[in-house]
C-alpha cells in the first residue's frame, strides 16, 4: 500500500461481485436494489454526450517548467533560457515556444498540480493512463486498462463503421494503452503509419499483396452466402459479436467511410500547412477528420520527451510542432463547431526536474507537473493547481491521476460509478478515490 | 420495554438485557443494511467525505473508533441522541452525499439512538456472537414469474435465536432468473435456468438454491444403453429444469469435437473417413484413447498448464533471454504424455527445489514470486477460490478473512532463492531452496501468522521440515474439499466450454454448481482413479452430454447451465492458427531468439512461451500469462481479428504459397465438383450439402482465374463462423 499525503492507493479496490457492475440495469430493480439503491453511485448514469476525446500523449515526459508552468523569477539554473510570454488571458503565461496556443489560451486550461509517487518511466505512464499504480520496472506487464479503452467500453465508437479508439500511429510501447482485462474488443485500432510521411496508407486497412479491391468484395460476398447457409450451427447468438466485427472489417477495407476518414490528402494544403508538415501537425489534422468520422478517442503518439541531457536544445525539435499542432486543432475544431463535443488532452506520465541537471537536461519528476485540457466542456483560460516557487512541490490543490481522469470521465459523460470486473472477478472503480477538478467542468 | 414495544418480543435483541444494545450484533447490521459501509461509500479503502467504516462491518472495533471517536465526537451525542451527525445524515437532514436512507422513528432509527442514548458503548467481550444463520427453505423449485419468501433466523451465542429477514442484505448469483428484494422476497423472471441467492447478517451468510423449469418438468428421457453416470445426472438435471437435451451429433461433427478439444487439431480427411467407416460399437472410446496417445495431447494440454502456470517469457523490454520457459513446457509435456497422476504433477511444482536444468518445475517460482503471488496462483489454480479480496479485508462473500489469506501466504514464506540476476523480472540462474525461517504477519494486527491452508490444519513446522511438502499432502487428501473437484470441474469447461462451477475457478458457497450431484460423482471418480488425467477426458470426453448437439431445441434454446445443449465456442488463438496452417498445407513461421526461426513445421501449441512475437496469436486472445486464471484467455470477439481475417498479409500468404494446398488444387485436374467435396471435408470434417456446393461451384465456374478462384472459396470458407468455431 502507498500512501500519499491525504489519501490512500491500494490495489483492492473491492467492492463486490460482477452484479454490482450492472448498476442501473433495467431488470436489476429487485436482486440488487437493498444494496444498489443506497449507493450514491446510481444517481449519476453513463449519458453518451456524443463527445469525442483526442490525446497527445507526451511520451517520456514533458518539461512543465519550459511550457506551461514558468517560473521567470526562479534562478537561472531553475528556469533556463526561455521567457515567458503573455497569452490571451490576462495573468496566466506560457513559453515563449508556445506562441500559437498564446492566442488560444482562452480555451486551453492546465492543472498545474498534478503529482504521483513514482520516478521510472514505465509505473508512471501506466499510473497516469490507468489511475492506478501498479507495474514496477521488473514486472512490467499492465495491470489496468487505459482510459482509452475504459473510455471505447463505455461509450462505443460514435459511428457503426469507424473504430472506437485509434491510436496513431501506434499505441505506446509499454502496452499501457489497452484494454487488460476489459477484453481485446476494447484494444485501440493502430493505424501504423506516420501521416505526415508521403502516400501514407493505414497497413492494417491496406490490402495484401497479390489482392485488389474487386477480389476483397467477391470474398465477402462469398463469406456471407457461406456463414448464412450454416446459420443453424448456432441460434443462440454467441457468434453475433464476432459476426458484427467481420462485417465492419469488411466495410473498412472495402467500404468508404473509413478510408476517406483516413485520406488526409484531400485535406487543403494550407489547412495541413497551418497544422505543421511534421508527425505532429498531421497526426493531429487526422485525428480531428478521424473524430468528424466517428471515433471516441484518438490517442496521438509522438515523439519522445525523455530529455535529460540538452534539454533545450531538444525542445526545439519538440515544441513547435506541438504547438502548432495543439493551436491548429483548436481553432480548426472551434471553427468547425466541433470544439464543445471533443475534448482534447496533452500529458505523460511526469514532468521534469525544476533544477537544470549537469547535462544541461532535466530528470524525471513526478512531484508536481502540468497535464493541459481544452474543449468538451472544459472551462478554457483556467488554470487550476500551483507548484511551489521553483517548482518542486504541489503549492496547492493536489491532483492526483485519478482526479485528472476522472475529470475525463465526467466530461464524457460516463458514470464516475462505473466498474469494471478484473480477470478475479473483482470490480474495479474507474476513478478509485478520484474526483472531477470541478473548477474545470 | 422499548424493544418489546417496537418488536413485540423479547427475542428481538441479542443480548441476555433486552434494552441493552450491543455494538456488534445490533448496530453494526443496520449500518451493512443501510449501505453505509458498502464498498461504493464509507466502507471503500479511502472511506467517503473523511468517514470511514470497515468494509460490510467485518471489523465492529474500528467502526465503533471511527463513529464514537473521530471527528470531534459530533457523530454520536449521547446528551442529544436526535441531533448525532450520524442520524442527521442518515435522515438527510443535514446534507449527505449518500443521501436519504433512514426514516425516523422507524425500527431501525430507534436502534442507532436508543444505541447512543445508551452511551455508545464498543464492542464488549461478553456481548452475544452470532453463531448461524439459518435460511428457510434452503432449495426451491419455482415457476416463472413467481414469488418466495425467504426467511432467515439468526443464533446467537446466549441461546437467542431472532427472525432477522428484514435486516439481511441479499445478492443473487442470476437476477434476470430469480431476483431478490431488500426483504428477502425472491421474484422469478420470464425464462428459466437456475439461481442463487446469497443472504448476508453480520458476517454470516446464508444461501438458497432456486431452479425454475423452462416448461413443464419433464419424465427423464430414456439413457442410450451405453450411457455413463455422468449422463444419468445430468438427465436427472433436464427433468428438474423441464428441458430436453438437443440431438446426438454424427460422427464427423464429432470426430471434429474430439481432435479440437483434446489434441487441438483439425481431424484430416483420412481421419474423418475412417472413423465415419468404423462401426464397431467402442469406436468413440478407441477415437478417444488414440487421440490420448497422440503427442499433440500432452503439447496442447502443456499449453493450457503453461497458462495457469505462468510459464511466461516476456521480460523486461531489454531482456531477450528465454529463460527456463522451453524447459518448464517440456517438463509439462512429458509429465502428460506419461499421464502422470494430477496430485503428483502438482506436488512437484508446489515443492520443487534447485534450479531450472535440474529441476525444471522451479520456473513456476520465476513468475510466481511474492506473498500476493503465491496466494492467488495456488487458490486460484488449485484450489478453484478467488480469495484476492481477503488481501485486503474479509472476503465480502465468503467466510475467508485475511487471517486465512495470510496463512496460505505463510505457507510460502520460506521458499529461498539465490542467484540468478536481482533486477531481470525473470532471472536465469535462480536456485530455488527452503530457508530455516520465514514468516508472514497479518496487515491490520502486526501478528505472526501461522501457515495454514484454506480451512486446514496449523502446518507449523520444525526449521527442518518444509511446509510446501505438507501443503502438498494436504491438497491430495481424499477429503480435501478443493483440489481434485477444481480440476474435474476445470475439465469439465474445457470440454463443455463452461464449468460447473463458473467461472471455473470461483467457487463459493454463494456460487453454487450448476449440478452438484456430478461434480461430486466425478469428483470421486478422479480421486478413486489415482488422479489418472487420461481417465478424466474419457469419462467427460465419452459421455452423451458430450455428444449433444450445438443445435437448440424449443425447450432448451435459452438454457446455458445444464448442457441440455453444447455451447459453441470460438477455436483458441493456437489452434485457429494452426488449422490454417494445416488446411492450407503452408507451416507458420515463428521467430524465435536473436534472429532465428523456430524449427520449420513448428505449431503454435507447441510454443513454449508467449514471447513469440506473432500478431495474429496477440489477437486472436493468446495470453499474457500474467496470472493463473483461465479467463485471461480471452475469446471476445475484437475488430483486430476480424481485420487479420480479412487483410492479413499471413493468410494471404498461405493461400498464395506454391507448394501449397490451394496452388496445388488449382492445379490438380480433378472437377470442381471433386475439389469441393474434398475440401469441405477438409475444412468441415464433412461432407457439403446441395446448397454449399451449388454455390461453390457455381462461384469456381464464373472465376476465369482457377487459382485466384480457389484462393477466394477458401478464405470465405475459412473465415466462417462454423470454421472458427468448435460446435
Amino acid at each position: 500500500m502507498l500512501t500519499v499525503p491525504g489519501r490512500t492507493y491500494r490495489n483492492c479496490d473491492g467492492i463486490s461481485r460482477r452484479n454490482f457492475l450492472q448498476v442501473g440495469a433495467p431488470l436489476l430493480g429487485l436482486g440488487l436494489s437493498s444494496l444498489l439503491e443506497r449507493e450514491s453511485i446510481a444517481a449519476d448514469a453513463t449519458r453518451d454526450k456524443g463527445r469525442s476525446l483526442i490525446v497527445f500523449w507526451t511520451h517520456g515526459g514533458m518539461s512543465q517548467q519550459d511550457t506551461y508552468d514558468m517560473k521567470p523569477d526562479s534562478p537561472a539554473e531553475y528556469r533556463g533560457p526561455y521567457r515567458p510570454i503573455k497569452t490571451n488571458v490576462p495573468g496566466t503565461i506560457v513559453g515563449e515556444r508556445f506562441a500559437r496556443q498564446a492566442k488560444v489560451m482562452d480555451k486551453i486550461a492546465q492543472v498545474r498540480s498534478v503529482f504521483h509517487e513514482n520516478g521510472i518511466h514505465a509505473p508512471s505512464a501506466h499510473w497516469m493512463q490507468t489511475g492506478y499504480f501498479g507495474p514496477t520496472l521488473a514486472r512490467i506487464a499492465a495491470q489496468h486498462p487505459s482510459f482509452g479503452s475504459v473510455i471505447n467500453k463505455a461509450l462505443g465508437s460514435r459511428s457503426p463503421h469507424m473504430p472506437a479508439y485509434i491510436a496513431v500511429p501506434k499505441a505506446e510501447a509499454f502496452g499501457y494503452q489497452k484494454s487488460v482485462y476489459l477484453g481485446a474488443s476494447y484494444d485501440p485500432f493502430e493505424v501504423g503509419a506516420d501521416p505526415n510521411s508521403k502516400n501514407f496508407k493505414v497497413p492494417n486497412l491496406a490490402l495484401p499483396g497479390g489482392l485488389d479491391l474487386s477480389n476483397v468484395r467477391k470474398r465477402r460476398d462469398l463469406l456471407v452466402r457461406f456463414d448464412s447457409l450454416r446459420r443453424d450451427i448456432d441460434r443462440t447468438g454467441v457468434m453475433d459479436g464476432l459476426d458484427a466485427f467481420k462485417s465492419k472489417a469488411l466495410e473498412m477495407v472495402t467500404g468508404e467511410e473509413v478510408r476517406k476518414a483516413f485520406e488526409i490528402d484531400s485535406e487543403p494544403a494550407a489547412l495541413r500547412d497551418r497544422y505543421g508538415r511534421h508527425q505532429y501537425g498531421q497526426s493531429a489534422l487526422l485525428a480531428r477528420r478521424l473524430v468528424e468520422a466517428g471515433a471516441r478517442v484518438v490517442t496521438v503518439n509522438t515523439g519522445y520527451w525523455d530529455h535529460h541531457n540538452e534539454v533545450h536544445q531538444n525542445l526545439e525539435q519538440h515544441l513547435p510542432p506541438l504547438d502548432a499542432a495543439m493551436a491548429t486543432l483548436l481553432e480548426d475544431l472551434e471553427q468547425r463547431g466541433m470544439l464543445e463535443n471533443t475534448l482534447v488532452y496533452c500529458a505523460g506520465e511526469f514532468g521534469r526536474t525544476p533544477l537544470i541537471n549537469g547535462h544541461a537536461g532535466r530528470d524525471h519528476w513526478s512531484n508536481c507537473f502540468t497535464v493541459m485540457l481544452a474543449g468538451g466542456g472544459i472551462v478554457g483560460g483556467r488554470v487550476v493547481g500551483a507548484s511551489e516557487r521553483h517548482g518542486g512541490g504541489v503549492q496547492e490543490r493536489p491532483s492526483t491521476p485519478l482526479d485528472v481522469l476522472a475529470t475525463i470521465y465526467y466530461a464524457m459523460g460516463i458514470s464516475l460509478g462505473t466498474h469494471n470486473e478484473d480477470a478475479s472477478g473483482r470490480p474495479v472503480s474507474i476513478v478509485g478515490g478520484g474526483r472531477p477538478i470541478h473548477e474545470l467542468t | 420495554m422499548l424493544a418489546m414495544v417496537l418488536f413485540g418480543s423479547p427475542e428481538v435483541r441479542a443480548g441476555d438485557d433486552p434494552v441493552r444494545i450491543a455494538f456488534a450484533a445490533d448496530v453494526v447490521p443496520i449500518l451493512t443494511k443501510l449501505g453505509c459501509n458498502s464498498g461504493g461509500c464509507h466502507g471503500k479503502s479511502t472511506g467517503q467525505n473523511g468517514f470511514k467504516l470497515s468494509l460490510l462491518g467485518f471489523v465492529p472495533e474500528f467502526d465503533h473508533e471511527s463513529l464514537v471517536k473521530e471527528a470531534r465526537g459530533r457523530r454520536v451525542f449521547a446528551g442529544d441522541p436526535d441531533s448525532s451527525l450520524l442520524l442527521q445524515k442518515a435522515i438527510g437532514r443535514v446534507p449527505h452525499g449518500g443521501g436519504r436512507r433512514l426514516r425516523i422513528g422507524s425500527a431501525d432509527y430507534q436502534v442507532l439512538a436508543d444505541w447512543i442514548r445508551q452511551g455508545a458503548a464498543p464492542p464488549r467481550a461478553d456481548d452475544p456472537v452470532l453463531v448461524e444463520l439459518t435460511m428457510t427453505p434452503t432449495r426451491g423449485v419455482l415457476q416463472v414469474n413467481s414469488n418466495e419468501q425467504l426467511k432467515l433466523s439468526a443464533k446467537f451465542s446466549n441461546g437467542t435465536r431472532r427472525d432477522v429477514t428484514r435486516q439481511a442484505l441479499y445478492l443473487s448469483n442470476e437476477p434476470e432468473i430469480g431476483g431478490v428484494d431488500g426483504s428477502g422476497s425472491v421474484t422469478t423472471g420470464e425464462r428459466g435456468g437456475l439461481f442463487a441467492v446469497l443472504a448476508r447478517y453480520g458476517g454470516k451468510m446464508a444461501v438458497y438454491q432456486g431452479t425454475v423449469p423452462f416448461g413443464k418438468a419433464t419424465e427423464p428421457v430414456a439413457l442410450p444403453k451405453d450411457a455413463s453416470p455422468v449422463d444419468r445426472f445430468l438427465v436427472e438435471g433436464w427433468a428438474r429444469l423441464g428441458v430436453l437435451p438437443s440431438e446426438e451429433v454424427d460422427d464427423a461433427t464429432l470426430i471434429r469435437r474430439l481432435s479440437l478439444d483434446i489434441c487441438g487439431t483439425l481431424p484430416t480427411v483420412a481421419e474423418v473417413r475412417a472413423f465415419e467407416a468404423d462401426r464397431r460399437p467402442d469406436r468413440r472410446t478407441r477415437l478417444i484413447n488414440r487421440l490420448l496417445d497422440r503427442p499433440e495431447y500432452a503439447a496442447y494440454f502443456a499449453m493450457k498448464w503453461a497458462d495457469i502456470l505462468r510459464n511466461r517469457g516476456k521480460g523486461y523490454s531489454t531482456s531477450k533471454q528465454r529463460p527456463g520457459t522451453a524447459l518448464f513446457a517440456g517438463w509439462i509435456r512429458d509429465s502428460l504424455a506419461t499421464n502422470k497422476p494430477y496430485d503428483q504433477f502438482v506436488a512437484e511444482i508446489l515443492t520443487a527445489t534447485g534450479s531450472q536444468r535440474e529441476n525444471p518445475p522451479t520456473v513456476w517460482y520465476r513468475q510466481v514470486r511474492t506473498s500476493v503471488d503465491y496466494v492467488e496462483s495456488v487458490a486460484q489454480a488449485f484450489l478453484g477460490v478467488r480469495i484476492q479480496c481477503a488481501q485486503c479485508h474479509h472476503h465480502p462473500f465468503e467466510p475467508w478473512s485475511q487471517a486465512d489469506y495470510y496463512g496460505l501466504a505463510a505457507v510460502f514464506a520460506r521458499v529461498g532463492r539465490r542467484g540468478g540476476f536481482a533486477d531481470a523480472e525473470v532471472p536465469t540462474n535462480e536456485q530455488i531452496y527452503v530457508r530455516s525461517s520465514g514468516q508472514v504477519r497479518h496487515p491490520r494486527t502486526g501478528r505472526v501468522i501461522p501457515p495454514r491452508p484454506l480451512g486446514g490444519p496449523d502446518l507449523s513446522l520444525s526449521p527442518f521440515d518444509d511446509p510446501r511438502q505438507r501443503f502438498a499432502r494436504w491438497l491430495a487428501g481424499r477429503d480435501n474439499p478443493f483440489f481434485a473437484r477444481t480440476m474435474v470441474n476445470r475439465m469439465w469447461g474445457h470440454f463443455l466450454g463452461r464449468g460447473l462451477v463458473h467461472p471455473i475457478d470461483d467457487s463459493r458457497s454463494s456460487n453454487p454448481p450448476s449440478n452438484p450431484e456430478l461434480l461430486e460423482w466425478l469428483t470421486r471418480d478422479f480421486i478413486a482413479s489415482g488422479y489418472d488425467l487420461k481417465h478424466l477426458v474419457g469419462r467427460i470426453a465419452g459421455s452423451r452430454a458430450y455428444r449433444t448437439s450445438s443445435q437448440p431445441n424449443d425447450s432448451n434454446r435459452l438454457d446455458t447451465q445444464s448442457y441440455a445443449r453444447f455451447y459453441p465456442r470460438r477455436l483458441k488463438a493456437e489452434v485457429l492458427l494452426d488449422a490454417f496452417s494445416q488446411v492450407l498445407d503452408v507451416p507458420t513461421v515463428f521467430p524465435g531468439d536473436r534472429g532465428g526461426k523456430f524449427p520449420s513445421g513448428t505449431r503454435a501449441i507447441e510454443l513454449p512461451d508467449e514471447n513469440v512475437s506473432v500478431h495474429f496469436l496477440d489477437v486472436f486472445g493468446r495470453p499474457d500469462r500474467r496470472s493463473a486464471c483461465e479467463c485471461e484467455r480471452t475469446d471476445d470477439p475484437a475488430l483486430a481479428q476480424a481485420l487479420e481475417l480479412v487483410s492479413s498479409t499471413e493468410i494471404q500468404r498461405k493461400l498464395a504459397d506454391k507448394s501449397g494446398f490451394v496452388t496445388r488444387l488449382a492445379a490438380n485436374k480433378k472437377t470442381h465438383s471433386e475439389n469441393v467435396q474434398e475440401l469441405f471435408v477438409r475444412i468441415f470434417s464433412r461432407r457439403p450439402r446441395d446448397e454449399e456446393s451449388r454455390t461453390a461451384l457455381e462461384y469456381l465456374e464464373s472465376e476465369p482465374d482457377r487459382k485466384a478462384a480457389y484462393q477466394s472459396l477458401m478464405w470465405a470458407l475459412l473465415a466462417t463462423n462454423e470454421f472458427l468455431f468448435i460446435h
